[in-house]
């Protein structure tokens, strides 16, 4: 958000995220998975889609604990689809 | 009348002396009597000089403005309307610059050049921004984007507040999963509420969050540390964009700031009425 920024642009860049915020994993829940996720992301320099298998078992993590609403993994983009 | 005409002609010439002599002489009076009359007239007047005629005049007799003075109208009315021109225009123009401000205005709210918000389209586009189809990995443009991380906390804010990956790589379209870590230094607990920012201001729209932890608060206990995701892609239509041709890297830039400091046993000093319920309850009013 910036204050003082001219008309034109000060309501396009911050749009709320979809579904909202994800609740705190307090406990650590899923804290294994994030480290083995940002393990992967180290070594492949950074690149998402070596590191998308990891990414989803994490987000399957936070469904099973109730920190995040269940949703079809097809729906979050995690598809065999490109263009 | 014959004296006043003599006398008329000797003021001309003494006026312009100089002219005379250039001028032919024309014949006098003395001698056009002497032609016509005979000697019948004898005048004691002496002659004078011819009168000098015009170079463009007819008749004798005829009084018109020498050249000069009818050049001198000419360009004085010349200027004139050169000079009523000039007003208008100038008056056209500040009329110009005062309607110019509605009229943009109109037209951009119109076409929506110039990145001006459609929030009518808006509205009605934000199913299409997250559906399915739109989380479609765009590999065969050959363009990939770098996604860089930043993490700010408001001075009063005493959080540790970190990115947990220098840089993402991402496509367009490819989902992607990022982490922040947020440590609460303090020996309270403390409510943060955080907003975001993307870089550079045209891929703004284009960076569409799933699900993340900004505008709203997130209370973390005294000495707590806790991941934080985001989850995001960004939009296919970022491509087509002309705006967006040459930008390859986008920075995700995270602000924290103190939403408020709880302590129950305050609030339960300054009103006790309002907080008969116990303290668990009240750890997160709302504002």
């Amino acid at each position: 958000m910036s204050f003082g920024a001219p008309q034109a642009l000060s309501n396009i860049t911050v749009l709320p995220p979809e579904r909202g915020s994800f609740p705190l994993d307090h406990d650590g829940e899923c804290k294994s998975i994030m480290k083995d996720y940002l393990a992967c992301m180290r070594k492949s320099g950074g690149s998402s889609t070596k590191c998308r298998d990891l990414s989803k078992k994490y987000l399957e993590c936070r469904m099973e604990r109730g920190l995040m609403a269940p949703d079809k993994m097809e729906n979050l983009g995690f598809h065999d689809k490109t263009r | 009348m014959s004296f006043a005409r003599c006398a008329l002609r000797a003021f001309a010439t003494s006026a312009r002396p100089a002219t005379a002599a250039a001028r032919p002489a024309a014949p006098s009076m003395r001698q056009f009597a002497a032609s016509h009359f005979g000697t019948r007239f004898a005048s004691t007047t002496p002659t004078p000089t011819p009168l000098p005629r015009s170079s463009t005049s007819g008749g004798i007799g005829a009084h018109q403005p020498p050249a000069w003075q009818r050049q001198q109208a000419r360009t004085h009315q010349r200027n004139q309307s050169a000079l009523y021109y000039t007003t208008a225009v100038f008056i056209t123009f500040i009329g110009l610059s005062y309607t110019a401000v509605p009229l943009y205005r109109l037209f951009c709210s119109a076409t929506g050049v110039g990145g001006t918000v459609q929030t009518s389209k808006d509205a009605g586009a934000d199913d299409a921004r997250f559906s399915p189809d739109n989380m479609v990995p765009v590999t065969s443009r050959g363009r990939k984007l770098k996604i860089t991380f930043n993490a700010d906390t408001a001075r009063a804010l005493d959080w540790t507040f970190r990115p947990q990956q220098r840089v993402v790589e991402v496509v367009p379209g490819e989902t992607a999963l990022a982490f922040y870590t947020a440590k609460n230094r303090s020996d309270q607990d403390v409510i943060g509420i955080s907003t975001y920012n993307v870089m550079p201001a045209q891929a703004g729209p284009y960076f569409n969050k799933i699900q993340c932890f900004c505008f709203e608060e997130q209370k973390l206990r005294a000495g707590e540390e806790v991941d934080m995701p985001v989850f995001f892609f960004i939009d296919p239509a970022f491509l087509d964009d002309p705006n967006t041709v040459d930008v390859n890297e986008i920075t995700l830039s995270y602000t924290f700031f103190n939403a408020r400091t709880i302590d129950t046993n305050r609030l339960h000093a300054l009103n006790p009425r309002a907080y008969q319920e116990p303290p668990a309850a009240v750890a997160a009013p709302s504002s």
